[in-house]
């Protein structure tokens, strides 16, 4: 639990009070705007990641002058929570440094990592696919967690269970739910990974789905952790204090998660860097969590880009040097059905190489929804770890300039996998080679490429 | 001497103070209402929509607009003449999905209102429930949607379904617009119309509701 939960909850009745409308346009805008301005963050629309040690701090004490300043906004009370200097400088040199998920073979301990170590990012890949077809679910599951790559998974969310919808704040999406992680649990016995780390409950949006489904005992304080992720531009409400009061109270690691949304309230990836370093001090008051998710999405829907990728390497770094949580971001493109894609493949890469020279301990989400994607991104994550961070940069910038073939159609998840034996085929194998291969020739190496 | 393009400018900046004191000076010098409203806030506001489509802008510069507006149109309501233009007797649902925007809805609510509809603003944030259920208790002739972002776009989607879920679909034309639409994908979602300016929900309306 977070040292300052108490202090945060009591002031969420005491602070100044302020409308939203007022702190959304005017001050949250204002203060980030002044404080960009005064650290001169800026972003080159050509740069694809943020490696500059020294603007890696700027966007770090930028970003802890800005909880300073604004401090949280509680949606239940409107009024604004504030942290004092010392309190903030206590949490951050207290805070934790090592995480260790999943259990047994399959643990993984998350420790910092600088950019260009040896040891890789670790990748939690997506596990199952956005569907109300349980089967189809976990298909995919079951190919993902069988590669030596996968170090844990984050469980797609399902839409329900056949006709079951997941409707949020019912019974309804604690079954789903609970299906989820029943699935997982089963899918990761089939692999011979019964410790295999489970992420979140990602088919649950209430508290209630999700202390319900821990208390089933299928996620625990070994397998999975609990979200207590701050909302977008600096707002707290009630639910994650109790969630966050809940993980202390069960042992379980909080989640803590920023995803700002570029070109909304901020107007681009260096606000966006700024406010995820603000997020995580705040969250690491009110939660004391050590597992920290930040990615940044555009307003337009875009998970990938040159600004996008920008935001997510500037706070890692800055993170890495001045924090030393341990970081996990955004592993994969967003593409759905895009397990041929070009496109798709190149931007897993690109994720992986941004994650190693970044500093970052794990990407989330990794790769796409089947095994093949997921060994994608875990040996991209491998070969590249120990690339300097000009040599990564330069790396991404060369894949930006090579061709690739138009995005074909989606394929169904059997014509990717024989689903009795649940091996890959050739077509599929055959578009892994062709990458393998395109990238020894740009220099990267992994044992199994020689295949 | 004060002119509309003037106004216009002063909204596309965002600065409502000064937006609303340039509105207040442009009516008293007896400048026609309407003019004032399309080519001084409306114009404005379409500035800042087209340098948000054009990424120059955030969506804080449309919300800022927004309140801009919202300082503006009221001066302009009130000059309009007493009983100017003709009521007509067709209930209009209209709201934001899913999103907490209102520069476009309030901006459609209110020519929709001068031009003689019964205009139910059900706000912002609205599920696609939302839509149904007000609609079938006011007993509704027509349902407008904003829709400000992606996700709302889906959300849209929902709302036809949810319509030819509850047998409802042909009780109700569903015109939308919004920073994220356009035309092909109002057409291809199944929407019965689809308005580029907030000036376009008035002639959908009474096109679909066959008004003369």
């Amino acid at each position: 639990m977070g040292k300052l939960l108490w202090e945060a909850i009591q002031r969420s009745t005491t602070g100044p009070i302020m409308t939203e409308e007022k702190f959304e346009t005017e001050l949250f805008p204002t203060v980030l705007g002044n404080l960009q301005k005064k650290y001169r963050i800026e972003f080159d629309p050509d740069e694809p990641a943020m490696i500059d040690p020294d603007m890696a701090d700027a966007v770090f004490e930028a970003g802890k002058e800005l909880l300073l300043e604004v401090g949280l906004l509680c949606k239940n009370t409107q009024r604004i929570i504030k942290f004092t200097q010392e309190e903030i400088e206590e949490a951050i040199v207290t805070a934790k440094h090592e995480v260790t998920l999943g259990h047994g073979r399959e643990a993984v301990t998350l420790s910092p990592r600088a950019p260009g170590e040896a040891q890789h990012p670790y990748c939690f890949n997506a596990a199952g696919v956005i569907t109300t077809d349980v089967e189809l679910y976990k298909q995919h599951a079951m190919t993902v967690m069988q590669e030596a790559t996968c170090d844990g998974v984050i469980p797609m969310p399902l839409f329900g269970v056949g006709d079951i919808k997941n409707v949020a704040e019912t019974p309804a999406q604690t079954f789903v739910c609970l299906t989820e992680a029943r699935i997982m649990n089963e899918a990761a016995t089939w692999a011979g990974k019964p410790g295999l780390f489970f992420g979140i409950p990602m088919s649950a949006t209430t508290p209630h789905t999700l202390i319900s489904t821990f208390a089933s005992g299928l996620y625990n304080k070994h397998n999975c952790t609990l979200p207590v992720q701050i909302l977008q531009d600096m707002r707290v409400d009630y639910d994650r204090f109790n969630l966050a009061y809940y993980a202390d109270q069960q042992g379980i690691e909080p989640w803590m998660s920023s995803s700002p949304t570029l070109y909304a309230y901020i107007t681009g990836p260096e606000q966006g860097a700024m406010q995820i370093i603000a997020h995580t001090l705040g969250m690491l008051a009110y939660s004391g969590g050590t597992l920290t998710q930040a990615m940044s999405v555009s307003v337009y829907g875009e998970y990938t880009g040159n600004d996008i990728t920008w935001c997510n390497s500037a706070a890692a770094l800055a993170a890495e040097r001045n924090l030393k949580l341990p970081w996990v971001c955004f592993g994969g493109t967003g593409s759905e059905g895009a397990a041929l894609s070009d496109d798709h493949w190149y931007g897993v890469a690109v994720a992986a190489i941004i994650a190693c020279i970044s500093g970052m301990e794990a990407t989330w989400l990794s790769g796409g929804h089947t095994g093949i994607e997921a060994r994608w991104v875990g040996e991209m994550s491998r070969a590249a770890a120990q690339l300097s961070p000009q040599q990564g940069l330069e790396l991404v910038k060369k894949i930006g300039t090579l061709e690739r073939a138009p995005t074909p159609k989606p394929i169904p998840l059997s014509d990717l996998y024989d689903l009795g034996t649940m091996r890959p085929r050739q077509i599929f194998l055959d578009h892994y080679r062709k990458f393998t291969r395109i990238f020894m020739d740009l220099g990267l190496d992994y044992p199994t490429w020689h295949c | 001497m004060a002119t509309i393009a003037d106004l216009r400018q002063l909204v596309s900046d965002t600065k409502p103070d000064e937006a609303a004191e340039m509105t207040s000076t442009l009516l008293d010098a007896g400048l026609d209402p309407m003019e004032v409203l399309e080519e001084g806030v409306m114009s404005g506001l379409q500035d800042v929509g087209d340098r948000f489509a054009a990424k120059k802008a955030i969506v804080l510069d449309l919300v800022r607009a927004g309140v801009t507006a919202k300082a503006c149109v009221p001066l302009i309501q009130a000059s309009f003449p007493e009983g100017e233009g003709v009521k007509i007797d067709k209930k209009i649902v209209l709201g934001t999905m899913l999103s907490q925007h209102n520069i476009g809805k309030n901006l459609v609510s209110t020519l929709l209102s001068i031009g003689g509809f019964e205009v139910i603003d059900i706000g912002e944030k609205n599920s696609p429930f939302d839509f149904y259920e007000k609609a079938e208790s006011v007993g509704a002739d027509l349902i407008a949607v904003s829709v400000v972002f992606a996700p709302a776009m889906e959300k849209f989607n929902e709302l036809l379904s949810l319509l030819n879920e509850m047998n409802v679909r042909d009780k109700y034309p569903v015109i939308v617009g919004g920073a994220v639409t356009s035309q092909k994908w109002a057409s291809e979602a199944g929407a019965d119309g689809w308005g580029a300016q907030a000036k376009d929900g008035v002639e959908l309306a009474r096109k679909l509701l066959s008004i003369e």
